[in-house]
């Protein structure tokens, strides 16, 4: 139903994720320039980087099409309808199953054959390079996407992410060895979907070492600013399961203005403990090969597998 | 002591991370982290004995626990890893049969198969759902063991499969039922017995190229300076 | 009384193998050893049926019967084993210094079987089986070579991994008597008495558990793995003492756990599950000798086809059907002992175990020839040795269980006699001249063959009818 609440939320969601997400892409990067011994880009420098983005013109290869000039919109277009899936603060009181896992994997899913396509589509050699790589990582860590979803939905009890977060949220124990376990599986999974270290370096500059970066390298101007936007929010699309599940302390249970504004600070504070946990944790790796993915991938499922069992032997 | 609630929780979570140490040891390439995975899943094992101890206050589980700690976590990672050094392997590279990635899903697979066999084999007893959990993971972590010890190639990682299972066999036996303590004490010395007679049989076979090689060259190397000396003595020149 | 003194001279003999320095001498001690392990079984059949040792010790009839085959066995392959260890010395295939370990290990064996036949604490046969197959390993792996090693650790994985399911399944039968009876115990007799009240599914399992360690021991299929191996490359004496007594030690674990669950409504589930093994161990163990050319893995593989015929016969389980397999069991150690001494003399003589290499074979060796074509006769079931007799009553028992099931074993026991006659009339055939100097076997190693063979033979015709009436105690005391 349409109502007041339902508006609210997504307004205000949406904003909270367009606003907030560079800033989280910022401190990883900062993270990780202090731990190489750089002092790293200031703060907002990605707010400036979409800024100087969005001013620049575009330039389109002769042999591209109009899945080129599409993919950009289509991708914030799905990226910010999956991001209703996810509530940061509060979810609204009748959310209709938009917060359903199932819709949340596919509508990503899409979003990523989006991008595949129009990698291949400039017709340059890194691009389809780029797409097959990117698409074989996803074929395989896609079953133990959805079984490690499985396994959260089945220890919560619910597919519906809004459900979720509300029961974390107004149950609090953080002595659920059940939810503890499912959270590597999902953190594992939040790095294979943003593509950073383990799986694929984003910092890197030779086309030969990219996985996602690849599909990126023919768009520039707005088309990119917004590529870049979209990818940023992903992750703190991702990064916000991990928090509301695990440390849900902050999430308004109430539809009050001092709850939600208390929410907001809360996320804030734990999404950059987050975002300085990836970079830490990024730092303190290096890139796998390619073949040795599979080894990470059967870890999140024989994790997600436990969780399961736990969860039946209660 | 504590409360029942928590020794649940406990115990629980110690389960899981024994049951991770296991599926540790079947995926990891590396021989020096396979022993102290498994001294962390002997202490995991003590624990939990220590843990059951106070909710059910029964001595043997203490002397359990501190038989576990000082034969499994103390003196048998000890002998290993001398035997280790004389050795002088550090990876068990390429030397197995199934890769690690399908023995994590024959390790699940193994898992499902032993939940469902003891849904029926077990209800007689009526076990609590912890106990159930445990002895589950118990015979899990047997079948690991055997999976482990016999997919790969080097002795040194089929002795820690063979303790693996009897860790498991122990996990089991903690859960199903109080087994007297002379039983337990008779697994203790088996496993001495094997762990010792399998780790100087290993000696022989597990040594690596080079220290072979280097005996080798020692011998065809005294066989040559002999060959020099008879020929000096004997005056030939070239 | 009788157990505890026999302990002591064990213990005494091992001492005073440490302090001898020869061959002779050791070989002595380890011979009297076996008397005195003889002396034991004699003693306990005189004083009657069981006697209790302590509640955890107890010599029923069948441990007399097994410690009678066992004392027999050893006492063959100890006086083979000192001509044997002396030529293999010579040949620099084993050390100096390992001769003491050797003799040390064959008495410590001894001990350890004889205390597993006597123990009625399951636990307990549990640990002392366990000892055995250290033991046993140790003996493997004597020799200076790789391939022996190779072997022994092969033989201790495989079978103590079984024992450690065997393990599983003595806790579960704990868990089943103590929430059947209130009171866990593993004590065979106990666990007998009480067997109708425990629940059979539960039963089962613990069975099937428990039979996987013993079966290892047995060598029956899929368990039998290391033992071709272990076979080949031992030495003769010992791979005797394995093929003949460890296979009976598995077979008599296998038998107390099946008379537990016979009691039960779980028996025909058991009975199915032996079964199974059974063909699998006949259509492994016969398909795989086939193809053999090493004379000692062919023998191998028989003994793994051996335990098949008798954990049908087992399953069974009518009391004729128990008692022949019984009989099977004295007549099976027998006719091994002599073809595992005569190949030993025949690998001596030839070094190779290969039947290729094996060259006018009747010209060189004789007697080994002719204790190798025997025994193979022997081991086929022909009459009139000793073997046909058990061989034919347990088919004649499984015809009247189930006709489809004696056919297939009739195609498995005809494919194993193919076997033994391809790979007997290889060797037989190679008459031509060959320069090779002829190995003369010292008569501690001839004698045994020429009296075993008179033994299968003898036996074969005319059974004492003492060895009936004793079998059919044996059986009744079972409880089948």
């Amino acid at each position: 139903m349409i109502d007041t609440n339902y508006i609210v939320y997504v307004l205000l969601n949406t904003a909270l994720f367009i606003l907030i997400s560079p800033l989280y892409m910022g401190i990883v990067k900062i993270i990780k320039a202090r731990a190489q011994g750089r002092i790293g880009p200031p703060l907002f420098q990605q707010y400036y980087n979409l800024l100087k983005l969005a001013q620049k013109e575009r330039v389109y290869s002769k042999k591209s099409s109009a899945i080129t000039r599409m993919t950009p919109y289509v991708n914030i277009t799905l990226i910010l309808t999956a991001s209703l899936c996810v509530p940061l603060v509060f979810a609204p009181f009748n959310s209709g199953g938009i917060g359903n896992i199932i819709l949340f994997l596919y509508i990503l899913a899409l979003a990523r054959f989006f991008m595949a396509i129009a990698g291949l589509d400039a017709g340059s050699t890194f691009g389809g390079m780029g797409s097959s790589r990117e698409m074989s990582v996803s074929s395989v860590i896609e079953p133990i996407t959805i079984i490690v979803f499985a396994a959260l939905a089945y220890t919560l009890g619910t597919t519906d992410l809004h459900q979720m977060f509300q029961k974390t949220s107004q149950e609090m124990t953080i002595l659920n060895p059940a939810l503890i376990l499912i959270s590597i599986p999902l953190f594992i999974v939040l790095i294979v979907e943003t593509a950073r270290v383990p799986v694929d370096n984003p910092e890197t500059h030779l086309e030969l070492t990219m996985i996602h970066e690849t599909m990126l390298l023919e768009y520039v101007g707005r088309d990119l600013a917004l590529m870049e936007l979209s990818h940023a929010i992903k992750q703190t699309m991702l990064m916000a399961i991990i928090i509301n599940i695990l440390i849900p302390w902050g999430f308004a249970t109430q539809y009050t203005a001092i709850a939600i504004a208390v929410g907001m600070v809360l996320f804030l504070i734990k999404g950059t403990l987050l975002a300085a946990f990836i970079g830490v944790f990024e730092s303190s790796m290096a890139k796998t090969r390619l073949f040795g993915l599979p080894n990470l991938f059967v870890v999140a499922f024989f994790l997600s597998m436990l969780t399961i069992w736990l969860e039946v032997f209660k | 002591m504590i409360s029942a609630a928590l020794a649940y929780s406990i115990t629980q979570a110690l389960l899981v991370l024994v049951l991770i140490t296991g599926a540790f040891i079947v995926t990891r390439k590396d021989l020096l982290s396979l022993v102290s995975t498994y001294q962390m899943q002997s202490l995991l094992l003590a624990g939990i004995a220590l843990t059951l101890y106070s909710v059910e206050e029964s001595p043997m589980l203490l002397s359990l626990a501190a038989l576990t700690l000082i034969s499994k976590v103390l003196v048998i990672p000890y002998i290993i890893k001398k035997i280790q050094k004389q050795i002088n392997i550090p990876r068990d590279v390429e030397f197995h049969y199934i890769s690690p990635i399908a023995s994590i899903f024959i390790t699940i697979f193994l898992i499902l198969i032993v939940y469902g066999a003891f849904t029926n084999i077990l209800k007689d007893l009526a076990l609590s759902s912890l106990f159930y959990l445990g002895a589950v993971f118990g015979i899990s972590l047997t079948l690991m063991g055997m999976l482990i010890t016999f997919s790969r190639k080097k002795v040194i990682t089929k002795i820690i499969g063979y303790l693996t299972m009897e860790n498991g066999v122990l996990l089991f036996s903690l859960f199903i039922t109080e087994l007297p303590f002379i039983i337990e004490v008779l697994i203790l010395v088996d496993l001495f017995m094997i762990v010792l007679l399998a780790t100087i049989l290993a000696i022989g076979m597990d040594s690596s190229i080079e220290a072979f090689q280097e005996r080798f060259q020692h011998l065809h190397i005294e066989d040559l300076q002999e060959k020099l000396h008879l020929h000096r003595k004997h005056g030939g020149a070239n | 009384m009788a157990l505890q003194l026999y302990l002591g001279y064990a213990i005494a003999s091992l001492v005073a193998t440490q302090l001898m320095k020869t061959n002779r001498s050791m070989n002595l001690v380890a011979l009297s050893h076996v008397l005195a392990c003889i002396a034991l079984a004699a003693y306990s059949l005189n004083i009657g049926p069981a006697h209790y040792y302590d509640k955890n010790f107890l010599i029923d009839t069948l441990s007399v019967y097994e410690i009678f085959i066992t004392g027999t066995i050893f006492f063959f392959a100890i006086i083979y084993a000192g001509g044997h260890a002396e030529r293999l010395i010579d040949l620099g295939l084993m050390d100096k210094k390992n001769l003491k370990p050797y003799y040390l290990s064959l008495n410590c064996l001894l001990m350890f079987t004889v205390l597993s036949f006597a123990s009625n604490n399951l636990a307990l046969f549990w640990i002392f089986v366990e000892l055995t197959t250290f033991f046993t390993a140790f003996l493997i792996a004597i020799l200076n070579s790789k391939k022996n090693v190779d072997a022994s650790l092969k033989y201790i994985f495989v079978t103590s991994t079984a024992m450690l399911f065997s393990f599983t399944g003595l806790i579960l039968l704990f868990a089943l008597s103590e929430s059947a009876t209130g009171k866990g115990t593993l004590n065979w007799d106990e666990l007998l008495a009480n067997a109708h009240s425990f629940p059979p599914v539960f039963l089962t399992a613990a069975f099937a558990f428990t039979f996987i360690g013993f079966a290892a021991k047995s060598g029956v299929a899929p368990f039998h793995t290391p033992l071709p191996h272990a076979y080949s490359k031992a030495p003769s004496a010992v791979s005797t003492i394995v093929s003949a007594v460890m296979l009976n030690l598995g077979m008599t674990g296998i038998l107390r756990i099946y008379a537990i669950i016979k009691q039960t409504s779980a028996g025909p589930a058991a009975s199915n599950l032996l079964i199974a093994f059974g063909l699998l161990s006949l259509f492994i163990a016969t398909l795989s000798m086939l193809h053999q050319r090493n004379v000692k893995k062919l023998i191998a593989f028989s003994s793994t086809e051996h335990s098949g015929l008798m954990l049908i016969g087992i399953a069974i389980g009518t009391p004729i059907a128990i008692f022949w397999v019984l009989f099977h069991m004295l007549a099976h150690a027998l006719i091994k002992a002599v073809l595992f001494l005569s190949t030993g003399i025949i690998q001596r003589q030839y070094n190779t175990n290969n039947a290729g290499k094996i060259i006018n074979i009747f010209k060189m060796q004789p007697l080994a020839g002719t204790g190798l074509i025997l025994g193979s006769a022997a081991i086929l079931g022909m009459p009139p040795f000793i073997l046909f007799l058990s061989k034919f009553s347990i088919l004649t028992q499984v015809a009247a269980y189930s006709i489809p099931l004696l056919f297939v074993m009739l195609l498995f026991l005809l494919i194993a006699a193919a076997a033994f006659t391809n790979l007997l009339s290889e060797i037989f055939s190679h008459t031509e001249e060959v320069k090779m100097e002829r190995y003369n076997a010292p008569k501690r190693m001839t004698a045994p063959i020429v009296i075993l063979l008179v033994l299968i033979f003898v036996l074969g015709i005319y059974v004492p009818n003492d060895l009936y009436v004793f079998l059919t105690k044996v059986v009744s005391d079972l409880k089948f």
